[in-house]
């Protein structure tokens, strides 16, 4: 086990990355999704309808072989031999896609929470649509949009194991290896589950404290 | 300690057969308030009894008492000539606690209670919310508890609404189907907490005419309300409380035309003032 | 892409559907029966009944589904009283362990939601049940619990569609439900494209026959008229540590 310690301080930064990557370009994809949700221009509201849609409604673990096996042979037909997708590319990739669908749907009903009167306030102090948008809906949406985003994170966290399946050296890849050669698989997935454990605990806490930090008064 | 509460009365200063409602020194503290400060109060078998008070007064905390769906920290309660068996507050115990659960389920299934807010079981039809209590705590066939529960949802009126769910019918209708609710488990005593309190102003009547009719057969009844021109038309006698005690109780024909105590003088001219 | 291998592929999957519905309909009913007590524990006033409670769900609701399911099927084995009890012909067997996987996972799930709905019951339905004599066990089974059911329905169809998603993780212990089967098509034809997207095809006509299911079973029980349908037809994930 003593070997393997290192092993898991490394699958823990893999973990960690993979979670910190997707999340931060998933929010961004969310957040445009949110708009274009929001766009008078229908057949782009319909696009992003079907996006959100759809991937909420497959399992995860089928995005990430689609990505993972899919992005393998379109990268091999470009380079004409096979070649293998990078697994931790494909865990962004697939993650980011189904952060960006969820967090969509959290941004826009943050949105549609916010009091017209409060935008109406910014327009009349003469603020630019764009100011409007920068200033006021996207710090009070942030606000709102907080406990749901934080069981996302939640959520995301322990997705990240799923991508393991396609071969990432993460805690879960670690366990496996290690239950396998030391012949002790109870032994390394509760060290997994520890780990998962210690990491959700932590976004539990993280988000706590900002929600203490932004608390909307009123709201 | 706790025998020497028990018996603050000797048990033959009251006549188990007198029946009816007697409660003494009942005292209750929520949180840091102290809602009941000592009271004292009788309703014989036969009698009604009205209860009046500012909101805040405890009036309806101590109704709650009578049935123990609040738990009085002190004092002695006896329904029906039995003791209600409870440990009072103590240095080693900061809650009140029933000590014989039969008994307290056996004397609540003979005491009907209706409540400001309704409280009608959202799941269940008019007729299901009347029938339910007779099934599962009278033990009818399913048959005799529907057949009972029609019966009381005709004296109130509702007949055509025994298949009607309580979002469907009106806040009057609702309470109406609460009374028949209560009289379901034929009860030999009667709590009303401020049954019209809830209502809008043009369903009052619909609800106190029912009431009236049930005061009518001899029904030994406790009424919480506001309506004062009712609680004077239907009571024989009533009480006024006033931060947790009772300042003033008597016949009700002395009690409304001669009242003693300068609040519910005040509180009396504010209602009439208000329906003038 | 190949639409003629795609429309093939649809098909040959569709033999997945059966245990892609048994694993999870199944633990979502075993899920549903342990959630009942054990949401009545954790609404509770006591602190030594409702943390045990907690600290399972916890647990459950904090690691990820694949480690739970990994420390059932290959983990359990390595405890030689299990190896050697009668437990163990149930326990070797991947269907077997994916139930009890996504079993307790789906009932730590529930147990959250229901306890949210058991404390959100108004306190004057309570009342009106103690009043009329009912005793506690009929007051939970007559009155909380049907109350508190109709208004977590809207959440627990969330918990639903979870469940079918992740029964797709039966596919990592060798099970052949649809992802199972996808895989396997996959690694014989290597069209990976044609495939899991007629294995998503397949997912998302299950998930939205439940979300409409549950939107008909919520207006008839709730007995209110048809909602208006929501932009989304599917049911945001369903919420964590949310309480």
């Amino acid at each position: 086990m003593d070997g393997f310690v290192l092993q898991f301080v490394e699958g823990l930064k893999t973990t960690v990355l993979l979670a910190l990557i997707s999340g931060a370009l998933g929010m961004v994809v969310g957040l445009l999704a949110a708009a274009a949700k929001l766009s008078r221009f229908a057949p782009l509201r319909v696009v992003v309808g079907a996006y959100t849609t759809i991937v909420r409604g497959v399992p995860e673990l089928l995005i990430i072989l689609l990505i993972y096996f899919g992005g393998t042979v379109a990268i091999s037909s470009f380079f004409g031999r096979y070649v293998e997708i990078n697994a931790f590319s494909a865990g962004v990739l697939a993650l980011t896609i189904v952060f960006g669908a969820y967090t969509a749907e959290i941004f826009r009903g943050a949105v549609l929470s916010i009091s017209r009167g409060q935008i109406e306030a910014a327009r009349s102090l003469g603020l630019h649509p764009w100011q409007t948008w920068l200033l006021i809906i996207l710090p009070l949406m942030m606000r709102i949009a907080l406990p749901a985003l934080g069981n996302q994170w939640f959520s995301l966290i322990k997705e990240t194991s799923l991508i393991s399946i396609v071969g990432l050296t993460d805690i879960m890849r670690v366990a496996a290896v290690g239950a396998g050669s030391m012949r002790a698989p109870l032994t390394f997935y509760l060290a997994a589950s520890a780990l998962y454990l210690f990491l959700t605990s932590l976004a539990l806490v993280v988000f706590n404290l900002l929600e203490r930090h932004f608390a909307v008064r009123g709201h | 300690m706790r025998a020497a509460m028990a018996s603050s009365l000797p048990e033959s200063q009251i006549a188990p057969a007198a029946g009816g409602v007697q409660a003494r020194g009942i005292e209750k503290r929520l949180g840091n308030i102290e809602v009941l400060r000592g009271v004292n109060l009788d309703v014989a078998a036969g009698e009604i009894l009205a209860i009046l008070g500012s909101s805040g007064s405890g009036k309806s905390t101590f109704l709650r008492c009578v049935n123990l769906l609040t738990l009085p920290d002190q004092g002695d309660i006896w329904v029906h000539g039995e003791h209600l068996r409870l440990r009072p507050v103590s240095e080693d115990d900061s809650a009140p606690r029933i000590l014989d659960h039969d008994q307290v389920r056996r004397v609540r299934a003979s005491i009907g209670m209706v409540f400001q807010s309704f409280n009608l079981w959202p799941h269940m039809t008019a007729l299901e919310n009347v029938s339910a209590g007779p099934v599962l705590v009278n033990r009818l066939t399913r048959k005799a508890a529907a057949e009972l529960g029609r019966r009381y949802l005709a004296k109130v009126g509702l007949s055509d609404k025994a298949g009607s769910y309580p979002r469907h019918l009106s806040g009057g209708q609702q309470q109406r189907v609460a009374i028949a609710r209560a009289l379901a488990m034929e009860p030999k005593l009667l709590l009303f907490d401020e049954p019209t309190s809830a209502l809008d102003p043009e369903l009052v009547g619909e609800v106190l005419r029912v009431m009236t009719a049930l005061a009518g057969e001899g029904r030994t009844m406790m009424i919480v309300t506001h309506e004062v021109a009712f609680a004077r038309e239907v009571s024989s006698r009533a009480a006024f409380m006033h931060q947790g005690r009772i300042e003033e109780e008597g016949s009700s024909r002395e009690f409304f035309s001669n009242p003693a105590s300068p609040g519910l003088r005040r509180f009396l001219a504010a209602h009439d003032e208000r329906h003038s | 892409m190949d639409v003629e291998l795609l429309l093939t592929s649809t098909m040959t999957l569709a033999s997945g559907i059966p245990l892609t519905l048994i694993l999870a309909l199944a633990s979502l009913v075993i899920g549903l029966v342990l959630s009942v007590p054990l949401a009545f524990l954790r609404a509770s006033g006591n602190r030594w009944v409702s943390l045990p409670v907690l600290a399972y769900t916890y647990v459950f609701r904090g690691t990820p589904l694949l480690v739970q399911l990994f420390i059932i099927y290959y983990g359990l084995g390595q405890i030689d009283f299990i190896r050697s009890s009668v437990l163990w012909h149930v326990l070797r067997d991947p269907f077997w362990c994916s139930l009890l996987a996504f079993s307790l996972n789906s009932a730590a799930y529930t147990t959250e939601v229901f306890r949210g709905g058991i404390l959100a019951v108004p306190p004057g339905m309570i009342d009106a049940a103690q009043a009329i004599g009912m005793t506690p066990l009929q007051q939970k089974r007559k009155i909380i619990l049907p109350i508190a059911f109709r208004g977590i329905l809207p959440s627990y169809v969330n918990e639903v569609i979870a469940l079918l998603k992740a029964s797709s993780l039966a596919s990592t212990v060798t099970l052949l439900e649809i992802t199972g089967l996808s895989r396997k098509l996959v690694s014989e034809t290597f069209a990976p494209y044609e495939i899991f997207i007629a294995a998503g095809i397949l997912y998302l006509g299950l998930t939205s026959v439940f979300t409409s299911g549950f939107r008909m079973l919520e207006t008839r029980w709730l007995n209110a008229p048809p909602k208006q349908a929501a932009p989304d037809g599917i049911a945001v994930k369903r919420v964590a540590h949310g309480s």
